[in-house]
C-alpha cells in the first residue's frame, strides 16, 4: 500500500506516493532522475550513495523513503548555484581527487556535512569523517587535499 | 632535460571533472530509456552442478515480466571467451571458449543458469525467485593441484586432468640447471597468492537495445570497445555492422573491465524482447561473476648467485587456479614471468606453468597481471640472498640491474631505464641507510624497513596488438577536435591526450574537446590497457596532430608570405622564428581555410593509425616501512615510498594519482584482501566490503611519489605508461620490510594476522 511522503530535494518540495519497501535511491535515481547519487555496495558499507538530509550523511541505499518525510535532502546536483560549483567540487576538479568519478558524489557530500560543521579540520578528522567512503582509484592522497584546500577556501570567504 | 614544453608537464585539471563533480557524468547504469526493462540474473548456489530443467511457468505469469532466458536458449548463441582477446603468442589452447549466455553446466558457485528481464527492479527479483531449477550436483575441487589428480572432478572434457593450459616462459636462455649447479648461492622458496577482486566502485552495468534501423546499440563498460563490439558479434550471430559499442564513464576498471561483464545478458533479453535491457550486478555478482587476479596456490621460485651477487640462473613454476572458465587468466603466469624473469640480467632463464580449471570464479587481468605475484616471490628471494651474501639490498639489485641498450623483460630494446635514479633518489629521500643500520626494536611492536624495485611493460607488444588511431580536427576558431577511443576508466586519458595534442600544434589543452565512446564515430582502436594508453593513443595522437599540423604551416607560409621551414607556432600563434613580430593567430588561419573561396578551402585535418613495435619498460623502487604487533600479529604500514621512471611525465598530477590508487589497492593485496570460498560448500564467502577488507582512509599510510621525470626516446614527448607499476611493488617491499622487523619470511597472501602469529611461532619452535 502506498503512502504519501513529502519532502525537499534540492530546494524542490515533492509529494509522493511511495511503497513502504522504496528506498530514498530508488526515489532519487529511478524516479526523479537524480543519478548523480551512486548505487554500489548496496548495504550501506562504502558510502557512494550518500546524500545529506537535514545536512547530515544518509546511506540512501538502506535508508527507506518514507523515513526521510519532511527532511531537506541535499544531492551532488544540488550543490552547485547558477552553474558555479561549490568550492569542494571546485577542489575535487583542480587537486586531481577524482578518478573514475563514481565515489565522488558522496565524497563530496561527507565533506560538506563535515566542513558545515567544522571549519577548520585536521587531517585526521578529514580522515576520519571520510572513512565510511570508499575510493578504489586514488588512494585518498589527493581527495584529503582537496577537502583540507576546500576549507581553506571556505574559510577565507570564497563563498 | 631536452625540450621545454609549454602544456606537457603542467598539472592540468581533468575535462571530464566538473561532470563528475556535479553528477551531471552518466555511467552505464545511470541510462535511462522509455520502455526500459531491468534484467536479474539467477546464479548457481553450487559450485559444480548440472542445470537439468529451469521450470518459467510461474514467473512468466507474473504481471510484469517480458522474458525469461534459460539454458534451452542457448543453441541460438555460440559460447565465447569472456577475456575476449586473440592470443597470439599462447596459440592452441586446450581448451575452446566454453562459457555460455547462461550455463546449462554451472561451473562454479555465482554461475549465471537464467535471466529474466521485468517492468522494474522488484517484479525482476520477485521473478528470480519463481523460478525452479532443478540441479544434478556434482563434486567440485577448489584447487588446483587436487584439481589435476586421477579422478578429480572433470570440469572440462576438453582439459585432461583439468589443466587448461600448460604454459612456457616465453623468452628461455641458457642452462639453468647447470647454472643452479655451478652458483655460489642458491635461494629457493615457495609461494601462494590470493584471489583479488577488483572491486571497481561501478559494478557491472549494461544496457542495449535494437533501434529502429535493426542495430544493436550497446552501453558497454568493456575498456577495449571495440573488440567488445567484434566478440558480441561473435556471439549472437551478428555482422559487426549491426552493433554499436558506446562508452559512458565507467566507474573503475584496473583490468576487469578488458573482459566483457553485464553485456551477454543483456543483449540476449534485449533481442528476446526487442525492448531496451538494463543489467546492473550488485556488489555480490561482481565478487563471484565476474574476472578476477588469479590466485597461484604454488610458485616455485629457485635463484642462482655468485659470490659477488651477480645473479646467473632463474628457474619458476606456477599453478594458478584459474576458475571454472578460461577467460584470460592464464597469461597472468606468462606476463608475470615474462616481466619479472626478464627484470635483471640474467643469462638462463626457464620458467613455466600450470594453468588449471577449477569449480570456482573466474580469472583474468587485474593491474600488474602476474608481475605482482612474481615480483612478491622473486624480491624477496633476492633479499634473501644479498642477506646470505653480505650485501644492500639496494646494492645487489644495482648490480644486476639491466641497462639502457639491453634486451628487455618481453625481448625488446630496451629503449630507456632510470632504475638507478629511482633506487638512488628513492633510498635518500627514504633515508634507507638510516633506517636499516638503527638498533632493531625489541618490544612488541617492532618497526621493519623493506625495499623492492620492478619493472613493467608499457603496452604489451610484441604479446598482443597495439593497434592505435588517432583523429585531429581543426574547427574555424583554432579550437581542435580530438577523436580517440580509450576507456575512460579514471585514469585521466583525456586530459593526457588534450596535452599531447595541444603541445604538438602549439595551442592549449583546454583548446582540445576529445570525441569518443561511439564505435560508428571512433577509428579501430585496441583499447585501454597493459598501461598503454598513454603511449599507444598518445602516440598516434602526435602523430595525427603532426599530419594537421604540416597544413596550418602550409596555410601560414602562404599568408605570412614566409618559407615553411621558417615558421613555428605556439600560444594559438603562428610566427616566423626569427621574426615574431610577423604572425598570424591559428583561429585566424583556421578561419580562413574553411571559409574560403576560389577552390582554395580546406579543413585542417589529420588521421594516424600507430602501432607500436616497441615496449618502453617503466621502472620502479619502492620503500615501505612496517610496525609488527607480535602479539596479535597485526602489520601496520605507516609510510610508503614510490619512486618511479615512467619516462615524461604528461601530468604529474595524474601519475602520482596513478601511484597512490595503487598503493590502496597494493596494500588490500599483500595485508587484508582475502578471497575466502567455504571448502565443504564451495560458496564463496566474501562477497561485499564487511567481509572483504579493502584500505579505507585511516588505513593508508603516508605517502611519497618520486617521479624521475626524464624522456624516453620513442614514447610521445618522452612519455611511458604508468597505470600497472602503482600495484606490483606493493606487497614484495611489505614483506621484506616484515623480515627486517621480526626476522620472519612470509610466503603466504594476504599477509594476515594469523599467518603472521604462525610464522611468528615457528620461527619460535625452530629457536627452542
Amino acid at each position: 500500500m502506498k503512502t504519501i511522503v513529502d519532502f525537499t530535494v534540492n530546494g524542490e518540495l515533492y509529494e509522493l506516493a511511495v511503497e513502504p519497501n522504496l528506498l530514498l535511491i530508488e526515489i532519487l535515481r529511478d524516479k526523479l532522475g537524480l543519478t548523480g547519487t551512486k548505487h554500489s555496495c548496496g548495504v550501506g558499507n562504502c558510502g557512494a550513495c550518500t546524500v545529506l538530509a537535514d545536512g547530515e550523511p544518509v546511506l540512501a541505499c538502506m535508508t527507506l523513503a518514507m523515513s526521510v518525510r519532511g527532511k531537506e535532502i541535499l544531492t551532488i546536483e544540488g550543490l552547485a548555484t547558477n552553474g558555479v560549483m561549490h568550492p569542494i567540487q571546485e577542489a575535487f576538479v583542480t587537486h586531481g581527487a577524482i578518478q573514475c568519478g563514481y565515489c565522488t558524489p558522496g565524497m563530496i557530500l561527507t565533506a560538506k556535512a563535515l566542513l558545515d560543521r567544522n571549519p577548520d579540520p585536521t587531517e585526521g578528522e578529514v580522515r576520519h569523517a571520510l572513512s565510511g567512503n570508499i575510493c578504489r582509484c586514488t588512494g585518498y592522497v589527493k581527495i584529503v587535499e582537496a577537502v583540507l584546500s576546500a576549507a581553506e577556501d571556505m574559510r577565507k570567504g570564497a563563498r | 632535460m631536452g625540450e621545454t614544453f609549454s602544456v606537457v608537464g603542467t598539472r592540468i585539471s581533468q575535462p571530464d571533472g566538473p561532470a563528475k563533480a556535479t553528477g551531471e557524468a552518466k555511467f552505464a547504469g545511470d541510462i535511462q530509456m522509455p520502455g526500459m526493462l531491468i534484467a536479474k540474473v539467477l546464479r548457481s548456489p553450487h559450485a559444480n552442478a548440472i542445470v537439468k530443467h529451469v521450470d518459467t511457468s510461474a514467473a512468466l505469469r507474473l504481471p510484469g515480466v517480458a522474458a525469461v532466458i534459460t539454458p534451452d536458449d542457448i543453441s541460438e548463441w555460440n559460447t565465447f571467451d569472456r577475456g575476449m582477446k586473440d592470443k597470439p603468442l599462447v596459440e592452441g589452447y586446450s581448451v575452446p571458449p566454453e562459457e555460455a549466455v547462461v550455463n546449462s553446466h554451472a561451473r562454479h558457485y555465482g554461475d549465471p543458469v537464467a535471466a529474466v528481464a521485468a517492468v522494474n527492479e522488484h517484479v525482476a527479483e520477485e521473478a528470480l525467485s519463481l523460478l525452479r531449477v532443478e540441479y544434478e550436483v556434482l563434486p567440485f575441487v577448489l584447487d588446483a593441484s587436487p584439481a589435476m589428480e586421477p579422478g578429480a572432478p572433470c570440469i572440462s572434457d576438453l582439459a585432461e586432468n583439468n589443466v587448461a593450459k600448460h604454459l612456457n616462459y616465453p623468452f628461455p636462455e641458457g642452462d639453468v640447471d647447470a647454472a643452479l649447479k655451478e652458483a655460489h648461492l642458491v635461494v629457493e622458496g615457495t609461494f601462494k597468492t590470493g584471489k583479488q577482486e577488483h572491486c571497481t566502485q561501478e559494478t557491472a552495468a549494461c544496457v542495449a537495445f535494437l533501434d529502429a534501423a535493426g542495430r544493436l546499440n550497446v552501453w558497454s563498460q568493456c575498456q577495449l570497445a571495440h573488440l567488445a563490439r567484434r566478440e558480441l558479434a561473435s556471439i549472437f550471430k551478428m555482422p559487426v555492422r549491426k552493433i554499436k559499442i558506446l562508452t559512458p564513464f565507467i566507474g573503475g576498471s584496473f583490468g576487469q573491465r578488458g573482459a566483457l561483464g553485464a553485456e551477454p545478458i543483456a543483449v540476449a533479453l534485449a533481442l528476446k524482447t526487442k525492448k531496451p535491457v538494463r543489467l546492473v550486478f550488485s556488489r555480490e555478482e561482481n565478487f563471484v561473476g565476474l574476472e578476477s587476479r588469479t590466485g597461484f596456490d604454488r610458485v616455485d621460485v629457485s635463484m642462482g648467485f655468485k659470490k659477488d651477487g651477480t645473479l646467473t640462473a632463474i628457474k619458476t613454476y606456477m599453478l594458478g587456479r584459474l576458475g571454472g572458465y578460461m577467460g584470460c587468466g592464464p597469461m597472468a603466469s606468462v606476463i608475470g614471468m615474462a616481466l619479472v624473469m626478464g627484470h635483471y640480467r640474467c643469462p638462463n632463464r626457464v620458467g613455466s606453468s600450470d594453468m588449471v580449471l577449477t569449480n570456482t570464479p573466474m580469472s583474468g587481468a587485474f593491474r600488474g597481471f602476474g608481475n605482482e605475484v612474481l615480483s612478491f616471490c622473486n624480491e624477496q628471494l633476492m633479499d634473501e640472498a644479498a642477506e646470505k651474501l653480505g650485501i644492500d639490498p639496494i646494492d645487489i639489485r644495482l648490480k644486476n640491474a639491466k641497462q639502457t641498450g639491453d634486451i628487455a623483460a618481453m625481448g625488446l630494446n630496451l629503449e630507456s631505464s632510470y632504475l638507478e635514479d629511482c633506487i638512488n633518489d628513492g633510498a635518500e629521500k627514504f633515508g634507507w641507510k638510516e633506517k636499516r643500520s638503527r638498533p632493531k626494536d625489541e618490544g612488541r611492536i617492532r618497526r621493519g624497513y623493506g625495499m623492492c624495485t620492478m619493472s613493467h611493460c608499457t603496452g604489451a607488444a610484441p604479446l598482443y596488438l597495439e593497434h592505435s588511431n588517432a583523429m585531429v580536427k581543426f574547427n574555424e576558431d583554432g579550437s581542435v577536435d580530438l577523436t580517440v577511443h580509450p576507456a575512460p576508466v579514471g585514469q585521466h586519458i583525456w586530459g593526457a591526450l588534450s596535452q599531447i595534442c595541444a603541445e604538438e600544434l602549439g595551442i592549449r589543452a583546454e583548446d582540445v574537446t576529445i570525441v569518443t565512446g561511439d564505435t560508428d564515430v571512433t577509428l579501430f582502436e585496441y583499447g585501454s590497457d597493459a598501461s598503454r594508453s598513454t603511449y599507444a593513443v598518445g602516440g598516434a595522437t602526435l602523430r595525427a596532430a603532426r599530419q594537421a599540423k604540416e597544413q596550418l604551416l602550409a596555410h601560414a607560409a602562404e599568408t605570412l608570405n614566409a618559407p615553411l621551414e621558417d615558421l613555428d607556432v605556439k600560444d594559438r600563434m603562428v610566427y616566423v622564428k626569427h621574426s615574431p613580430e610577423r604572425r598570424c593567430s591559428v583561429g585566424d588561419l583556421c578561419y580562413d581555410a574553411i571559409y574560403a573561396f576560389g577552390g582554395r578551402a580546406t579543413n585542417f585535418s589529420g588521421k594516424q593509425s600507430f602501432e607500436p613495435e616497441w615496449n618502453s619498460p617503466i621502472y620502479g623502487a619502492y620503500f615501505a616501512e612496517v610496525e609488527v604487533d607480535t602479539e596479535t600479529g597485526r602489520v601496520k604500514v605507516p609510510r610508503f615510498l614510490v619512486a618511479i621512471d615512467c619516462g615524461t611525465a604528461i601530468n604529474p598530477m595524474a601519475v602520482e594519482g596513478q601511484l597512490e590508487g595503487g598503493l590502496q589497492q597494493g596494500l588490500g593485496y599483500a595485508l587484508t584482501e582475502q578471497y575466502v570460498v567455504n571448502s565443504r560448500t564451495g560458496v564463496v564467502e566474501t562477497t561485499n566490503y564487511d567481509s572483504y577488507k579493502v584500505p579505507g582512509t585511516m588505513d593508508m599510510p603516508q605517502s611519497d611519489i618520486i617521479i624521475i621525470d626524464k624522456p624516453d626516446p620513442k614514447g610521445p614527448f618522452g612519455a611511458k605508461g604508468v597505470g600497472e607499476p602503482g600495484m606490483v611493488g606493493i606487497a614484495p617491499a611489505v614483506a621484506n620490510a616484515i623480515y627486517d622487523a621480526v626476522g620472519v619470511r612470509m610466503r603466504e597472501l594476504p599477509i594476515t594476522p594469523e599467518r603472521v602469529l604462525a610464522a611468528l611461532e615457528e620461527k619460535q619452535a625452530d629457536r627452542g
